[in-house]
């Protein structure tokens, strides 16, 4: 266990100074601030729209677009850019032939992937309370400061959309170890999420993984509450069968590195 | 460090990508302990994929590869603890610097941080530690992934062509740092290389690899011994069309430049030669024995 500690050390180590940091913070700031700036700009509608509570409203606004379109680019981005690391160093023959067990360097990168992914759910919901407080203190209309901050609410929602894209985060990431151009799992990626978006509608819609953010955010489970639960569990068991599944394959790839 | 005689054991290694190609045929590897090991051969002759195979870069579970006595797969952890490698292009993070790609394999090597000024030291880039490693020259680059095979003081070094694309200057650097590491703490080194002068300067053992099948292993002096069918016998006598006629049947004679050199097995058969033409009244006003280095004897070995 200490060894796939150090491993994993040096994993995030090997993030070091590349884009990923920056990507994650740019992507979580970018829905936050627009939607400020629509609050400033379009007061004669947003004040209308924000009541009443604010809070609650603004949560649902700013989650809307990062649910359906930030969220999954951004993993998909990010698995592909962390894994390429080792591609655009030449390094994964270097990897392979140091002392580690295949399911050690496996997920020892996973966790890396990982814990970018929580960052962002992190900062992006740092960035709505900043977000939210900063409308409040420049446009009193909004009455901001006459509710509480759901943090509550703001966590639920949060989970609830990171349970909706591990699935996609652990077949982009076995995408990325499979395919040395970053525009292959990339293009895969995108061209999935796209084609989800095309078949939103479909009454299978629960069976494809790509979906299921934004899926976890548009339902009304008010409507339709057994589908909350039922979304939790074809996210987890997906998650869990690509993970394995692409452990399994790496492992037994004939050549490595 | 064992006392096994050979550090590296490979028995009847075969590999094919495809079914019907093979790539390697019937390898018998046999690395000494100890020993600077020449693994020589073209472009394309196999050594890369040998070399992948004992490291365990490309699967084949089945093969017979033993490693320090212990066959590699069941132990491939604990063998790879022992070895330090380097193959093809060095493998480093540019984003990062030399001190910073040495702490990325320390860590995986778990070895103690002070390592990482002793090898810096050791290839000579202690100045150069916090440069980043995109900036470094290729010379350096070489030698900083030389410095992260070191780092866990490895009992052998696989490397691949590690003076692939390096001036003069640092081709020496680098056989000057393997030779050193050798004597002074016993690592047994696997180098290949298709620049045979360099190899030559260093090297205790040989392995001639070609189309996949290791046409020779053994000592330099092995080596000469093995190649006496290369022997070339220079000589200069009265009259050459008489000479020749002489020996034809026996021995292949080619005129050159005024002399005649004749393909021989062995010294002995400058004496039988030179006995069949004095018996025949051919003056013999010069006989010499062309040295071959190993250039030429491997570019014989291999068209042969």
């Amino acid at each position: 266990m200490s060894t796939f500690i150090l491993n994993t050390r040096a994993e995030f180590l090997k993030a070091k100074r590349t884009s990923v940091m920056w990507i994650t913070l740019i992507a979580a700031l970018f829905v936050p601030v627009i939607d400020f700036i629509i609050c400033l700009e379009r007061p004669d509608v947003m004040t209308q729209r924000m009541q009443p509570g604010f809070w609650l409203l603004y949560l649902q606004f700013v989650w809307k677009n990062t649910a359906a379109i930030i969220v999954p680019i951004y993993v998909i981005l990010i698995t592909s850019l962390i894994v390429q690391i080792e591609y655009r160093n030449n390094t994964w023959k270097q990897v392979y032939a140091s002392p580690r067990r295949f399911g050690d360097i496996f997920f020892s990168k996973l966790i890396v992937i990982n814990t970018l992914v929580i960052s962002f759910f992190i900062l992006f919901s740092l960035f709505f309370v900043l977000s939210g407080t900063a409308v409040g203190m420049v446009n009193n209309a909004y009455h901001v400061s006459d509710y509480p901050i759901p943090f509550a609410e703001i966590m639920a929602t949060a989970a609830r959309i990171y349970l909706g894209i591990i699935p996609v985060m652990a077949i982009q990431y076995w995408l990325s170890l499979r395919f040395k151009n970053f525009a292959t799992p990339l293009g895969i990626g995108m061209g999935l999420w796209i084609s989800g978006v095309v078949l939103i509608d479909w009454d299978k819609i629960i069976y494809y993984p790509y979906m299921y953010a934004p899926l976890v955010f548009f339902s009304d489970f008010g409507k339709h509450p057994e589908k909350l639960p039922q979304l939790m569990l074809n996210s987890s068991v997906c998650f869990l069968i690509a993970l394995l599944f692409g452990a399994w394959n790496i492992r037994n790839l004939k050549e490595k590195g | 460090m064992e006392l096994q005689s050979n550090i590296i054991e490979t028995r009847n290694l075969d590999f094919s990508f495809h079914p019907g190609v093979p790539i390697l045929k019937d390898i018998n590897l046999q690395v000494p302990t100890g020993s600077i090991y020449g693994f020589l051969g073209p472009n394309g002759a196999g050594k890369t994929t040998t070399l992948r195979l004992l490291l365990g870069l490309i699967k084949q579970e089945q093969s017979s590869i033993q490693i320090f006595g212990q066959d590699f797969w069941p132990n491939r952890i604990a063998v790879l603890k022992r070895i330090g490698s380097l193959i093809e292009q060095p493998s480093l993070y540019g984003h990062l610097t030399g001190r910073e790609n040495l702490e990325v394999f320390r860590l995986s090597y778990g070895c103690e941080r002070i390592r990482i000024d002793e090898v810096l030291a050791i290839v000579g880039l202690t100045d150069a530690a916090t440069k980043k490693a995109k900036e470094y020259s290729l010379g350096m680059k070489q030698r900083l992934a030389i410095a992260i095979a070191l780092l866990h003081e490895p009992d052998l070094l696989i490397l691949d062509e590690p003076t692939n694309g390096l001036d003069p200057n640092g081709i020496i650097e680098i056989r000057d740092l393997l030779r050193n590491l050798n004597q002074e703490y016993g690592t047994t080194i696997l180098i290949s290389s298709h620049l045979l002068p360099e190899v030559e300067k260093i090297v205790t053992h040989l392995g001639i690899i070609n189309e996949g099948k290791l046409i020779f292993q053994g000592t330099l002096p092995e080596l000469q011994q093995f190649k006496t069918a290369a022997l070339t016998l220079a000589a200069e006598v009265d009259d050459p069309i008489k000479a020749t006629t002489l020996l034809s049947g026996n021995f292949t004679v080619i005129p050159t430049n005024g002399q005649l050199h004749i393909s021989i097995q062995n010294k002995a058969q400058v004496a039988e030669i030179a006995r069949i033409w004095v018996q025949n009244q051919i003056n013999i006003y010069q006989l010499n024995l062309l040295k071959s280095d190993l250039e030429d004897l491997f570019m014989q070995i291999v068209n042969n």
